[in-house]
């Protein structure tokens, strides 16, 4: 019993650090359309923003998750003044973004490679390899702190896209983007708005992934299927979807790992993948789409 | 005025490539993106050390070297196009060998196909060696299933009778090199992925006739995997007193090692097949106390060799490395050197870049006339495995990783550590 209460531990506090991973890439989704496979290699960006500050000075990867939020936002408006906006009115401005970003990826790893080397990095506060124990229960520091500061930024954005102004902007430009415009919604700025804040999560998450995995530039390419997994799983565009989804297969694989055996613990984040488009294309929380 | 220039820059255009041309050009396809990366830069560094000292030393059989380094991104297909990209159209006349046995063993059918001798810095497969090629030269001491050897004789040499581990968890990346190792462990068949002909029966394998019980095995898949926690409490809760960890990487042993921390694992004796790196040590700080790695090179093992037809010791290339990378070498920029070292000299034995020629003289190496490089000697059987080559285990102790098995084969070797205790 006591390991079933552990691989459900393990299995949350896992999904605690892809759900804040997978946020972001559901966001820029939802407001814009944006299948952003970029998105992995800016939460590597984000997580050498944490690293060097640790390496040189010894500064802990938490102090600097507002900095690679900011900095990785501030990134965000260029990108998508840069790559996107021009783009903006395309028919086919979605299947674009999937080569846009794609290249975006691909620039962003040969960049880091060729600033900071191809070599894994990790940060080590003590707390990334701690634990709490509960007799035979232990609850590992660094990924509950991950966790925890996971849902935090989450709950916070929720908040601010339901109560604010912007936010309900935001909302309504998800939900539809031409109606928000005819109801004076300055849909160009939600975007950019939007897609910096889904940067800024990004810059986060690679805060918190920084002492929870090692990374090096190419990582990316091991999680995009699985954060694209989860964002899918929960609904293209919804952040509550994400979330959910994150939590539910992270448990699911850890209890797979557990007991069937560690090699088929990956493939539970494509399974899911695979019979989510059979059976519930829209995803748990997305809209069904609209036949023509 | 201006038809004198024009013609004088023509001539030394004509004369610049007249000597580009004279190059010898060597071809290594690398993984330096891409999941292998950490160990394919350094790989690099390595070759292009050894050719840059080649070069101000003369370069071979007078000619200056131009070594064509392409990323393969850690990509088997992207590997094979690119050593045939080398023969076909940059014209090399050798090749330096890959990084990995997954990407070493299809290299390996097109660099016989083309008759061009196979030098590997890195392919611990057996698998690699029973394909029927004759050109083929491993640079490191054993192949992989056989590394277990050296962990069965520190239980056997080092630990005193009566407090050896008795219980083991053997956990391994679903990888060409991991497989191999654990294959040679646990005793299991190697069989040739092509036909299913049996390459090997390994039983009873070098855990079982050390006598220890197997009471847990798992593996991961080769890419993608994040549960490194579930995977480190399910070792730990088997109570095994032996780990052995099996990684493809140094970022899984990294992982691995940060894990078993996290999940208060104590067990009396960990192996790692990687770990050797400094970002090993940077990775895990305290945690790689005790750890046990294999290796086939360490700085402190000072062999004599040969290059550019002068002695050059093991220290030598410590101290070149350092003076060009600002950075003490490990295994991963050794091994390459050493590659490089026995092309130069089977170039030089064979009076000239016929790979033939080459091949034949590799072949003809003895004990008493072997390639001497900063690995040390080596000679091979029909297979192309080195012969009474043993693989050097090292153990990280006081953040330095001192080499502490074989003990009467090299002087300096450390006392180990043991038991591990907690990480």
């Amino acid at each position: 019993m006591s390991n079933i209460i552990q691989v459900l531990i393990l299995g949350l506090a896992l999904g605690g650090v892809f759900s804040l991973m997978g946020a972001g890439l559901s966001l820029v989704f939802g407001v814009m359309r944006i299948v952003n496979l970029a998105h992995p290699s800016l939460i590597i960006a984000g997580a050498y923003i944490a690293y060097w500050p640790f390496k040189l000075w010894g500064v802990d990867p938490l102090v600097m998750l507002p900095v690679a939020t900011v900095i990785m936002a501030a990134i965000g408006v260029l990108l998508y003044k840069l790559v996107f906006e021009r783009e903006a009115k395309s028919a086919k401005y979605s299947e674009m973004t999937v080569l846009l970003t794609f290249a975006v990826a691909m620039i962003v790893e040969g960049a880091l490679g060729g600033m900071f080397t191809n070599t894994q990095r990790v940060t080590s506060p003590s707390y990334a390899t701690e634990a709490i124990f509960i007799g035979d229960i232990f609850i590992p520091t660094g990924q509950l702190y991950a966790g925890i500061i996971s849902i935090a930024i989450i709950s916070a954005l929720a908040l601010f896209l339901k109560y604010s102004r912007f936010g309900n902007a935001i909302r309504a430009t998800t939900q539809n983007r031409d109606a928000a415009q005819l109801l004076g919604v300055n849909v160009n700025l939600v975007g950019v708005v939007s897609f910096a804040i889904g940067i800024g999560l990004a810059g986060a998450a690679g805060v918190l992934v920084s002492f929870v995995f090692a990374f090096f530039p190419a990582k990316h390419w091991e999680w995009i299927a699985i954060l694209m997994s989860l964002v899918v799983l929960g609904g293209m565009g919804s952040i509550l979807g994400t979330v959910l989804a994150a939590f539910m297969l992270s448990v699911v694989a850890a209890f797979v790992g557990a007991y069937i055996g560690a090699t088929w613990s990956t493939m539970t984040f494509f399974l899911a993948l695979f019979i989510i488009l059979l059976v519930r294309p829209q995803g748990l929380f997305g809209e069904k789409p609209e036949l023509a | 005025m201006k038809n004198l220039l024009v013609a004088a820059t023509a001539a030394m255009s004509l004369m610049a490539s007249t000597a580009y041309a004279d190059n010898l050009k060597i071809g290594a396809s690398l993984p330096l993106t891409g999941g292998f990366s950490i160990a394919g830069e350094k790989h690099q560094l390595g070759y292009q050390l050894c050719v840059d000292m080649i070069n101000e030393r003369g370069g071979i059989l007078g000619r200056q070297v131009d070594l064509i380094i392409s990323d393969n991104r850690s990509d088997t297909a992207t590997a094979i196009n690119q050593y045939e990209r080398f023969i076909n159209v940059d014209g090399v006349e050798a090749v330096f060998g890959t990084f990995s046995s997954r990407l070493s063993f299809p290299v390996a059918n097109i660099l016989a196909k083309n008759g061009f001798v196979h030098p590997l810095p890195a392919g611990g497969a057996l698998r690699i060696y029973t394909q029927g090629h004759k050109n083929i030269f491993y640079f490191q001491p054993n192949v992989a299933e056989y590394v277990g050897a050296t962990l069965k004789g520190i239980i056997e040499d080092l630990i005193p009778e009566g407090e050896a581990p008795s219980t083991v968890a053997v956990v391994a990346a679903d990888d060409f090199f991991a497989n191999a190792v654990e294959a040679g462990l646990l005793g299991l068949e190697v069989t040739d992925p092509a036909d299913g002909s049996l390459v090997a029966d390994l039983a009873p394998g070098f855990l079982i006739s050390t006598g220890i019980e197997v009471v847990y095995t798992e593996k991961w898949p080769e890419e993608g995997f994040n549960d490194w926690l579930n995977l480190a409490n399910s070792i730990k809760r088997s109570g095994a007193e032996l780990i052995v960890g099996l990684t493809a990487s140094a970022e899984e042993a990294v992982q691995l090692t940060r894990a078993l921390k996290t999940v208060g694992a104590t067990p009396k004796l960990v192996y790692l097949s990687q770990g050797t790196q400094s970002e090993y040590l940077e990775g895990t700080g305290d945690a790689a106390e005790g750890v046990l790695v294999h290796t086939s090179w360490h700085k402190d093992v000072n062999f004599q060799s040969v290059l550019s037809g002068e002695a050059f010791s093991n220290s030598d290339f410590v101290a070149a490395y350092q003076a060009a990378n600002g950075d003490v070498p490990d295994e991963d920029s050794a091994i390459p050197f050493a590659v490089c070292q026995g092309i130069e000299q089977a170039i030089i034995g064979a009076g000239s870049t016929d790979n033939a020629a080459m091949g034949e003289w590799l072949t003809a190496r003895t004990k008493d006339a072997p390639v001497q490089t900063v690995l040390g000697r080596f000679h091979w059987d029909e297979r192309g495995l080195p012969i009474n080559k043993p693989y050097i285990m090292t153990q990280w102790n006081g953040g330095e990783l001192q080499f502490v098995y074989p003990t009467d084969e090299f002087e300096g070797a450390s006392k180990m550590t043991y038991p591990k205790g907690k990480f």
